[in-house]
């Protein structure tokens, strides 16, 4: 995995969404092509601003991103799909008036010719979406609809997915079928970058970790040596479930 | 653009069926309750003298002239017809000729707010600028452009005059997003605030219009309308054009939001705007769409009420968006066909209140009836409450 190319290099990022308040002062990460990276961090820490600073969501004010060589720093979030990258916001993740399979359908707006072909990967990959592709994605239960956002934004075929909080609000049987989900996903080839609050369940799964502090990158290390630093644990993992 | 490659499934079901039957019941007891009145006998029914006054004095509202010649209909229906009979059924086909008039009037209202949230006063002048366009193609009289002291006389029949005027109106909805909302919302202008500039903006449109084409009223043709006798209610020929390209119209719409991408992609934006972009979607390509398509559709609203009516003002459009409102709220904001349901809803009301009301009351019934549907369903006719979690 370390040989792998650098697809991903955010370097002192600064950004917020209001004129002259910063929520993150100094932001960075590398990521490798294929790698799952999880990140962490306590409340306010900046763990979602720094997802949709990547996703040119939120204006960056100093600092870069890059897309392999290709500097992507506040592009626009459908040149950025255009690129290969996909984004599942936290809230708010469906078209609650359209049906399932229009849902899917905008995910490949870009390219509609490959609608057919994504539609049935995806089929493979959440069958009960199959099932219900004429329901409307408002009538359904949360864990679908998170189903559903994670379909719409894998329907582009991205080389980059950037996952907001993807368990929030989720029973915890549900929650674990996502992680699985994620896990599945990644290991299909696609890099993913998933911000989580469940920290221990979000280093059990990916390669690496980035623990998020006052918006700047406090850690960085592997999942299995961020679950085991007395420093992470003391600080955001907590003792229980050790 | 027909999307066809959707996993062999044909998009059949979007228009759900639960809101279409939901918007027959609200048609079929509306219409029974005005039938069981008519049945019990109103005295204001038999009142057409009082009725036809009140037309007369209304004369300048978009439906006045219709109501009137309704009076004169009845009056001089055969005495062996029982009293009111036909009156009912021509105030309700009056009222769905009106009804639907307002829908094509009232649909971009629906569209704007749906996908930018933004309550536009201004759509009422839209609707004005379209009628008074068409004038200033088709008349026969020397017209002159606004700041510019040369008169001419263009005088074009009135089918080509009312696409250019179409053409237009929807070429201002081009230029005010491109140079007024699209910079409003990248600067993120607040709702509110917008919707102030809109105001703003009608009353300056609308000081413009007047100043541009004049206080009086306007006739698009001096033709006389030749009146269809259809045994229980007559109707103007030029009324029956109207409604085939309102529903022409009506149903392209429909056809572009559910069987389009674009179209399909506009809904998109209308759910989640942040969301559409995230999905690839150029969201301020589909607004700027949907503000041609919107004041095109107010144009042509305004040229078919500006014939209906027999004559167009600078303030037809003022007048009417109160009503446009009503209708796109009572329909369900936001929701694509709200704005018709809501529309012939309102149009049947007003129309047919004057069997029991004076002309006068006409409008305030159809905004009492919105305020009760209101209080019984927040969301309107077609809105439908999303499940939380």
């Amino acid at each position: 995995m370390n040989d792998a190319p650098v697809i991903v290099h955010a370097d002192d990022l600064f950004a917020g969404y209001l004129p002259g308040i910063d929520i993150l002062n100094g932001c960075s990460m590398e990521v490798r092509q294929g790698e799952l990276i999880g990140i962490i961090g306590p409340n306010g820490a900046g763990k979602s601003t720094f997802l949709k600073s990547l996703f040119g969501l939120v204006p960056i004010r100093k600092g870069t991103v890059k897309l392999g060589t290709e500097d992507i720093t506040n592009m626009r979030a459908d040149e950025l799909v255009k690129r290969g990258i996909g984004f599942v916001p936290q809230n708010n993740n469906v078209f609650p008036s359209l049906t399932v399979m229009e849902n899917m359908e905008m995910g490949t707006y870009q390219n509609p010719k490959s609608f057919k072909a994504a539609w049935e990967r995806i089929g493979d990959l959440f069958p009960k979406l199959v099932d219900r592709k004429n329901q409307r994605a408002g009538s359904l239960s949360g864990g679908e609809r998170q189903m559903v956002a994670m379909g719409r934004a894998l329907m582009m075929d991205p080389q980059v997915l950037l996952l907001d909080e993807p368990s929030a609000g989720l029973s915890p049987d549900r929650q674990d079928e996502t992680f699985v989900r994620t896990r599945e996903i990644n290991k299909t080839g696609v890099t993913v970058i998933m911000v989580e609050q469940n920290a221990r369940r979000c280093l059990q799964i990916c390669h690496r970790g980035y623990v998020l502090d006052q918006g700047t990158t406090a850690y960085t290390a592997s999942g299995q040596e961020l679950l085991k630093d007395p420093k992470v644990i003391e600080l955001y993992l907590g003792t229980l479930g050790a | 653009m027909a999307q066809s490659n959707l996993g062999g499934d044909p998009l059949t079901n979007r228009v759900d069926r639960r809101v279409i039957h939901r918007a027959l019941v609200v048609l079929v007891v509306a219409a029974a309750a005005f039938f069981l009145l008519t049945a019990m006998g109103s005295p204001a029914l038999a009142d057409t003298a009082i009725a036809s006054s009140h037309a007369s004095a209304a004369a300048g509202d978009a439906s006045a002239t219709a109501t009137q010649t309704i009076s004169i209909h009845a009056e001089a229906a055969d005495a062996t017809t029982a009293p009111g009979d036909n009156r009912v059924i021509q105030q309700l086909v009056n009222g769905l000729v009106f009804g639907l008039l307002l829908a094509l009037a009232s649909v971009g209202l629906s569209l704007i707010y749906g996908t930018t949230g933004l309550s536009n006063f201004a759509h009422g002048e839209q609707v004005s600028l379209g009628a008074l366009l068409c004038f200033f193609f088709t008349t026969q009289q020397p017209v002159s452009l606004p700041l510019i002291p040369v008169e001419f006389t263009i005088g074009w029949p009135l089918v080509p005059s009312a696409i250019a005027a179409v053409a237009v109106a929807a070429g201002t909805g081009w230029l005010q997003d491109r140079f007024l909302w699209s910079p409003l919302r990248r600067r993120r202008v607040s709702i509110v605030q917008q919707m102030i500039v809109s105001i703003g903006l009608s009353l300056a449109l609308v000081n413009f219009i007047q100043w541009w084409f004049g206080a009086e009223r306007q006739r698009l043709t001096t033709s006389i309308d030749t009146r269809l006798d259809l045994g229980m209610f007559s109707i103007g020929q030029s009324t029956l054009w109207s409604l085939l390209i309102s529903l022409l119209c009506l149903g392209g719409v429909a056809f572009f939001l559910m069987r389009t991408r674009t179209g399909r992609a506009t809904r998109a934006v209308s759910d989640n705007p942040s969301l559409a972009s995230a999905s690839g979607i150029r969201v301020d390509k589909v607004v700027r769409l949907v503000w041609v398509l919107a004041t095109g559709l107010a144009a042509v609203g305004g040229i078919l009420l500006a014939l209906y009516d027999n004559a167009a003002a600078f303030d037809v459009g003022a007048r009417l968006l109160l009503l446009m409102f009503a209708a796109v709220t009572l329909g369900g904001l936001g929701h694509p066909f709200g704005a018709l349901v809501g529309s012939l809803v309102i149009g049947v009301a007003v129309e047919m209140s004057t069997l029991w009301v004076g002309t006068d009351l006409k409008y305030a019934v159809a905004l009492g009836i919105l305020i009760l549907v209101l209080l019984v369903r927040p969301q309107g006719i077609l809105g439908r409450a999303e499940r939380v979690g």
